[in-house]
């Protein structure tokens, strides 16, 4: 979420993604920094025994909300 | 507390001023003296209408003009001359009166001698009144008001201030009181506190040394400790949200642990002293609540540990086979430092047989290697707590620290063929490689080697860390000396 507000204030247009666990993190700490609304992905959880195939899996799945997060403004 | 305009207490610049409360009875004694003295002041601490026939008596009751004049005893009698002290006498002494006042007769049928009392200034149950009015200005803090039918602890819970057990509320006194530990100003900036990058004052590591439950002198530790964590290399926020267990842990080195009382021995990572207990907590509660590290928020922990209420101990330098931990990380000898680290839970390592250092290198060798997973090298930090009576064989052999980290990093290259995945039938490990060269265990500096515990016991222990290096979280060693 800090790397969201570093790039957003650098002008650089981007979106957090994480998995379904990290919602409550990501809402807590968007909160803090003085975000009400951060454009947020997240995919299903877990991450950490994907295959590659599985997580090109996931990619491919969330692309177009990603897409969205980053164009919706 | 509301910064009150008090009006500035004067008296005349040029007589005698006296400082008596009622309640003494050396004043008393003194009443007739008083009355008969020309031109003098009378200031009173407790009853406005003592002592009786003084014409210039004021009620001091407020305790201004004692603060102002520095009373400790009364009666205290005091000349001035242009505004300027010119001296003082306390308690009753007839030739010291006479001398003073240059009244020769004075307090015919009095005692020649009678020592004075405590200055109400001095009463315990004003002077924490005295101590906020005078330095609470100085404070900066939010004040909270915490209704009177409220249950102070209670309301700390329920604010969100505590980590789950009950703390010290606090009050504008005791968050003075802690600010004597430091030379350091309220408003100084300590550090910026994660996950919220929130600067830390002074202050408000103070405030939560108090919540901790710290004595005064222990807050050059946890600044220190607050300095260290805070840094790019400890990566303080990293290890909060991280889905480790692992939290912050601060072994203290140098003089200071001794000067507060700190455990280095039977028990040394366990509770019981108030030192260990608390500094350790007071970091984690800046963690908490100036830098917004909580459980379920932004501190993902899939299970954490018990020492992530606090975690901190000592090293016993004294008895050590090695330098001190601080000395051997850059630390001058005789100097006060405290070494912050990613911490699980420690994990006893028994070998009540090996007499021989290697011998008793692989089997702590073996207990390190556990840490994270058994198959898995490079990624995780650890720190190995050395006991005394393992200590010893080190000793005996002449083995430094830097010896038993040289055998230990022999003995920590990992057989590929042991931890590729699928090895043993765990599909955990690295990687299948057409290599097969040893791989160590730890990445260069990956682990700590400390001494501390009780005399007896055949067992040290092993602290599995976090992810260590850059991305995860590295030791980091600050003096205590530049906080006191």
């Amino acid at each position: 979420m800090h790397d969201f507000v570093a790039l957003e204030g650098r002008g650089v247009i981007a979106a957090f993604l994480a998995s379904t666990q990290f919602v409550v993190a990501a809402e807590a700490q968007a909160k803090a920094l003085g975000y009400r609304e951060v454009p947020s992905v997240f995919v299903p959880h877990p991450i950490q025994d994907r295959t590659d195939d599985e997580l090109r899996a996931l990619a491919d799945a969330a692309l177009e909300e990603v897409l969205a997060a980053v164009t919706r403004r | 507390m509301p910064t009150e305009e008090r009006e500035t207490v004067t008296w005349p610049a040029d007589g005698l001023v006296a400082v008596v409360k009622q309640d003494c009875p050396t004043c008393r004694l003194v009443e007739p003296v008083l009355a008969g003295l020309p031109g003098l002041t009378v200031f009173t601490q407790d009853d406005p209408a003592f002592p009786a026939g003084v014409a210039d008596r004021r009620d001091d009751t407020d305790l201004d003009a004692s603060l102002a004049l520095d009373i400790e005893t009364v009666p205290t009698l005091v000349r001035f001359a242009g505004g300027v002290e010119q001296g003082r006498i306390v308690g009753w002494s007839r030739a010291q009166w006479a001398e003073f006042t240059g009244v020769a007769d004075l307090g015919e049928g009095l005692p020649e001698y009678r020592p004075g009392c405590g200055s109400r200034t001095q009463d315990p149950d004003v002077a924490e009144e005295i101590l906020v009015r005078t330095r609470g200005g100085s404070l900066r803090a939010r004040r909270l008001e915490i209704a009177a039918l409220e249950d102070e602890a209670e309301a700390l819970f329920d604010r969100g201030f505590t980590d789950g057990l009950p703390v010290v509320a606090p009050t504008p006194a005791r968050v003075l009181r802690m600010l004597e530990g430091t030379s350091r100003k309220p408003d100084e900036v300590v550090a910026v506190v994660p996950p919220n990058l929130a600067e830390a004052t002074v202050e408000k590591v103070a405030i939560n040394a108090v919540l901790a439950g710290c004595r005064p002198e222990y807050l050059p530790v946890v600044l220190a400790a607050v300095e260290a964590a805070c840094t790019d290399e400890f990566n303080a926020h990293g290890l909060l949200a991280t889905t480790w267990g692992a939290g912050p842990a601060i072994v203290v080195n140098g003089p200071i642990r001794g000067e507060i009382g700190m455990n280095w021995a039977g028990n040394a990572l366990g509770q019981g002293n108030r030192a260990n207990s608390t500094i350790g907590r007071a970091l984690q509660l800046v963690i908490r609540n100036v830098g917004g590290g909580r459980p379920q928020e932004v501190d993902r922990a899939a299970l954490g540990h018990p020492g992530k209420v606090g975690f901190c101990f000592a090293e016993d330098e004294e008895g050590s086979p090695f330098e001190p931990l601080a000395q051997s990380r850059g630390v001058p000898a005789g100097r006060s430092a405290v070494t912050v680290f990613a911490a699980e839970g420690p994990r006893g390592l028994a070998d009540q047989i090996s007499r021989a250092p290697e011998s008793l290198a692989r089997s702590l060798a073996q207990g390190l290697r556990s840490v994270c997973h058994w198959k898995l090298p490079g990624g995780f930090d650890a720190s190995l707590v050395l006991s005394p009576e393992h200590g010893r064989t080190f000793r005996e052999a002449g083995w430094d620290r830097a010896r038993l980290h040289r055998e230990l990093d022999e003995l920590l290259l990992l057989d590929r063929a042991e931890i590729t995945r699928g090895a043993g039938g765990i599909d955990e490990g690295v990687p299948a490689r057409a290599s097969d060269r040893p791989v160590p265990k730890f990445r260069p500096g990956g682990y700590m080697i400390m001494y501390a515990g009780g005399g007896a016991g055949m067992f040290s222990a092993v602290i599995g860390g976090w992810a260590g290096g850059p991305g995860g979280s590295a030791p980091v060693t600050r003096e205590v000396d530049p906080w006191r």
